[in-house]
């Protein structure tokens, strides 16, 4: 059931009940059907029958009536009505005997036949004398003693087979009355049976509608709250919006004014960019300048480191002849010590030539020292002239240093010139780009001037939405009340 | 050394050299002793001129065997073999180092002494000369003094090295006469 619709439930329970109700209408048809039959069967009986039965005590006594007229007037005329009668009297017990049911009646009405038989006999012999007979003063011939036995006879046959049929008539009615009575009872069972159903089907419905209904409207009225607050919500983020949008407006304004402003930037940029490029070529040439400089005076430098290991070189040999002399005195030495040794064992000459031999050995150590002095100079010498060349080194290496480095300086500059130029063509670009964004920005104004109104109506229709919550809330309130809930 | 300072020097050299002809023949062997100031094993000596009979640097000396540490050698001096002893052994402290040069002493038996470098030749005032007659034992070859420039010097005497030489090699004291 928890699937089924509500207009699912509602159809099934009208569709038992309506089947509920075809149903008794179907068996009421058929207890009137039966009811009507009975009824007619009794009807038929009292009505065909019955009504025929008296028909023919009255036709009986009709032909009686017309009999005593023709025993009384002779005529023929009461005599056709005697015979009609008869005649009429057979036809009706020929129909009578057609409809009857009953073997009792039937029985009786052979009894009725047969003393209607009888009494005609009776009379016929009557009905001969009265036609022979033409006064009337002797009438009392007439009279025959069975025709009043024949008479009463049928009359009573007749009395029996009505008092037969009325209580076959009475007994029919009964039977019909309990027919109908039965169907009465069942007629009421069945409506009561179908007021139970609906009252069930209807008290089931109510409490599915209190509960699913109920719950939906409840779901409904939970949710148009929501919607509510979120279209408050709604109406006051629109308003923020719509401020926020006036502020980006005014920034677009602003920032419009501002991309202007970087263009003309741009194309003062662009111009000192080109002017920057021009004086990096005419720096090109103060470079090629600077280097031939340079080469030149490493070209000197490696002059200089020449002539100086030259000099060293020269300072190396004096010393080489230096220090022949200095060997030179040394051996002056030895030989005036060997000379002053022989001269102290030669008497006069030997002192005399001793003297000499000092003098010799003087002059041998004042060379000796001179060649020292010579020795130490050219050291000096040599060490100027180390110091100088490893000066002038450093200095070469400082002019490669600052060779290389005016190189790297140069690749700078030719960068810097590069970059210049890169420079000069991105300003261009930004130029351009900037034109192409001021345009972008003040379709962004349009645009955002288009959101603001947007957002305006938005707003607009968020209170709507709102209002239109509140009303679709109030609705499920009386829905609710409506269902039986009655929650609020 | 400026030129004029040279040309000064030149010129007290050459006045010298003159005088040294016109002043009168000096007496070597009374006032006088001539000394060589010598260095051996880093310590600094002096030896009398007088007894040696020459003085010879760079002189090639061909090894001997033998227990003698001293003994650095022979070596030929006027065709005949002289033995040669290192003088800084002798004394006592002795170097690794080569001698260069070789002092041949007077006399006989002859007898060179190797020491490492030559200080020079010195004339000393006799009476200047601390004298010591005999040293402290047979090993001593020191005799005196010597006021040299540069400080006192003691005098290696080349006879008592002879002495101890030959002590060393084993000869008794009084077999050998002095010259």
């Amino acid at each position: 059931m928890a699937r089924r619709t509500f207009g699912t439930k509602l159809a099934t329970g009208l569709g038992i009940k309506m089947a509920l109700t075809a149903l008794t209408c179907v068996a009421s048809v058929a207890a009137l059907s039966v009811v009507v039959d009975a009824k007619d069967g009794a009807i038929k009986l009292a009505a065909d029958d019955l009504g025929m039965a008296q028909q023919l005590a009255t036709t009986a006594g009709d032909r009686i009536s017309d009999y005593r007229g023709y025993l009384v007037n002779g005529t023929q005329d009461w005599l056709d009505a005697t015979i009609a009668d008869r005649q009429q009297f057979l036809g009706l017990v020929t129909q009578l005997r057609g409809g009857l049911s009953d073997p009792a009646a039937r029985t009786l009405l052979d009894s009725v036949s047969t003393a209607e038989a009888r009494y005609t006999a009776a009379i016929d012999t009557v009905i001969e004398r009265r036609r022979t007979m033409t006064d009337l003063s002797d009438i009392g011939r007439l009279n025959e003693t069975n025709v009043g036995p024949a008479r009463k006879a049928l009359r009573e046959a007749i009395t029996a087979l009505i008092a037969r049929l009325r209580a076959d008539v009475e007994s029919a009615r009964r039977a019909s009355s309990g027919k109908a009575t039965r169907s009465i009872i069942v007629i009421i069972a069945l409506s009561v049976l179908g007021v139970l159903l609906g009252a069930s089907i209807a008290w089931k419905l109510s409490r599915d509608l209190r509960r699913e209904v109920g719950t939906a409207v409840g779901h409904i009225q939970s949710s148009s709250a929501q919607l509510e607050a979120a279209a408050t919500q709604q109406a006051g983020g629109g308003r923020d919006q719509a401020s926020a949008m006036s502020e980006i407006t005014t920034t677009i304004s602003e920032l419009l004014i501002t991309s202007r402003q970087i263009a003309e930037s741009a194309q003062r940029v662009s111009k000192i960019a080109e002017e920057t490029s021009e004086a990096a070529r005419n720096g090109d040439a103060t470079i090629d300048q600077t280097r031939a400089s340079i080469s030149a005076i490493r070209a000197q430098v490696d002059q200089i480191v020449q002539h100086m290991l030259s000099l060293g070189e020269k300072s190396q040999q004096i010393g080489g002849v230096v220090d022949l002399v200095s060997e030179l005195a040394e051996q002056t030495n030895i030989l005036a010590i060997n000379a002053t040794i022989e001269a102290s064992g030669a008497g006069e000459w030997g002192r005399r030539f001793a003297v000499v031999a000092e003098e010799i050995r003087k002059l041998a150590d004042r060379t000796a020292g001179s060649a020292k002095e010579i020795r130490a100079l050219i050291e000096d010498v040599r060490g100027a002239v180390n110091t100088t060349v490893m000066a002038t080194e450093i200095g070469a290496k400082s002019v490669d240093a600052g060779a290389r480095q005016f190189d790297d300086a140069t690749d700078s500059f030719r960068r810097i010139a590069q970059l210049v130029a890169t420079t000069n063509d991105a300003t261009r670009e930004i130029e351009l780009s900037t034109k192409q964004q001021t345009t972008a920005v003040e379709q962004v104004n349009v645009a955002a001037n288009d959101t603001a109104r947007v957002t305006r109506e938005t707003e607009a229709s968020a209170v709507q939405t709102r209002q239109t919550a509140a009303h679709l809330s109030t609705l499920s309130s009386d829905l609710l009340q409506l269902v039986g809930t009655g929650r609020r | 050394m400026s030129p004029n300072e040279v040309a000064e020097r030149l010129a007290g050299l050459r006045e010298e050299f003159d005088r040294s002809f016109a002043e009168p023949a000096r007496r070597h062997d009374v006032e006088y002793a001539e000394l060589l100031a010598v260095r051996a094993g880093g310590r600094p000596y002096a030896l009398r001129l007088s007894q040696a009979s020459g003085l010879h640097p760079d002189r090639p000396v061909t090894p001997l065997p033998g227990p003698q540490a001293a003994l650095l050698g022979v070596a030929g001096f006027g065709g005949a073999i002289v033995p040669v002893y290192d003088l800084a052994a002798l004394l006592g402290h002795a170097v690794p180092e080569r001698p260069r040069w070789l002092v041949l002493a007077s006399g006989a038996p002859p007898l060179a002494l190797a020491f490492h470098e030559l200080d020079g030749h010195v004339r000393v005032p006799a009476t200047d000369i601390v004298e010591e007659t005999a040293g402290r034992d047979g090993s001593d070859i020191l005799r005196g003094m010597a006021p040299i420039a540069g400080g006192s010097r003691p005098i290696v005497d080349l006879p008592a090295a002879r002495a101890a030489v030959h002590q060393l090699t084993g000869h008794k004291p009084d077999v050998h006469e002095e010259q």
